[in-house]
């Protein structure tokens, strides 16, 4: 389920992936409700048979019959499902620009003689002189300071090494949300960059580099 | 009588404001629920300034009031917390609007 979720949402909009993580929040199991909340997504198809808007329509309907598989576990399933999907969707898109070998999920970043601030990222991008470490929440509300304090850390450790390493918080949520919540944390923050809902497909661009928190 | 996008705004704002007294339950975040839904709800305030006297289709009525009616479910409170998020984008692109 989480890497039918994730494949779905790599190929995703915008409004697909708002659809996802309504669905997936909700308490509603019935698909008709949710066509109806987004109608732009489930227009009828036009009489021309266009195929990109039929590949479109079905990528909606498999998106919404995987959230409402998701949405019917209970919350604590549910809870883990959510965030094992936003990590699977950023080693995807991650992927597109830097292939498949150098991203890794749930790996550990050493520097020497920091040991005790070991902490595994829930993606990482291993590229000799490139590299880069995400954190990844289903929402806003998963910003806290340890979560700040651990990626500034391992920024700050590789430049004490010489070493480059860009750190990101990938979050499945508003921007706007998200920067209500970075706003009230006083963990530092100026050197990590926010990956929102609105800017996932970034994460195969590469534009976030240039994003860094204010 | 047809509604408008003020009279829909207006009905999001509420059902935003719901969600925030259930949301408020959570002790811990009690000042995060008040500054989301201050953020959402200064940007919905944005589009009823801007386009309050639009007439909204039957469809995008629609949409907003199953949105309500969705969150009207929600007795979790940090479920509440989820949605305050998650509503004001729904509504939002319901009117057409980038959240």
């Amino acid at each position: 389920m989480v890497h039918r979720a994730a494949d779905l949402l790599a190929e995703a909009t915008f409004l697909q992936r708002l659809l996802a993580r309504a669905v997936m929040n909700g308490e509603s199991d019935e698909a008709a409700l949710w066509r109806s909340m987004f109608p732009g997504l489930f227009d009828p198809i036009s009489a021309s048979g266009d195929s990109a808007e039929g590949s479109a329509r079905a990528r909606s309907e498999a998106l919404l019959a995987v959230a409402l598989e998701v949405a019917g576990r209970g919350d604590r399933v549910r809870d883990q499902i959510r965030g094992a999907i936003v990590e699977a969707l950023t080693e995807r898109l991650l992927s597109r620009r830097t292939g498949g070998g150098a991203v890794r999920r749930e790996r550990r970043i050493l520097f020497d003689g920091v040991r005790s601030e070991i902490h595994p990222y829930d993606v990482t991008v291993e590229v000799p002189g490139a590299a880069e470490a995400f954190d990844c929440k289903w929402g806003a509300r998963g910003i806290k300071a340890d979560v700040l304090h651990q990626l500034d850390d391992a920024r700050v450790h590789a430049g004490d090494e010489d070493a480059r390493l860009r750190v990101g918080l990938v979050v499945f949520d508003a921007d706007r949300s998200c920067r209500v919540r970075l706003a009230r944390e006083t963990a530092p923050s100026a050197g990590t960059h926010l990956i929102s809902l609105e800017a996932l497909d970034r994460l195969a661009t590469g534009e976030w580099h240039d994003r860094a928190l204010p | 009588m047809s509604r408008t996008i003020r009279d829909l705004v207006e009905a999001a704002v509420d059902a935003l404001a719901g969600l925030a007294v259930r949301g408020e339950d959570v002790d811990d975040e009690w000042s995060y629920v008040a500054d989301i839904e201050a953020a959402w709800r200064a940007r919905l305030e944005e589009v009823a300034t801007t386009r309050g006297d639009e007439p909204a289709s039957g469809t995008v009525a629609h949409a907003v009031d199953l949105a309500i009616d969705e969150v009207a479910r929600i007795a979790d409170p940090h479920r509440a917390i989820d949605w305050l998020s998650t509503f004001p984008q729904v509504v939002l692109v319901a009117l057409g609007e980038v959240p």
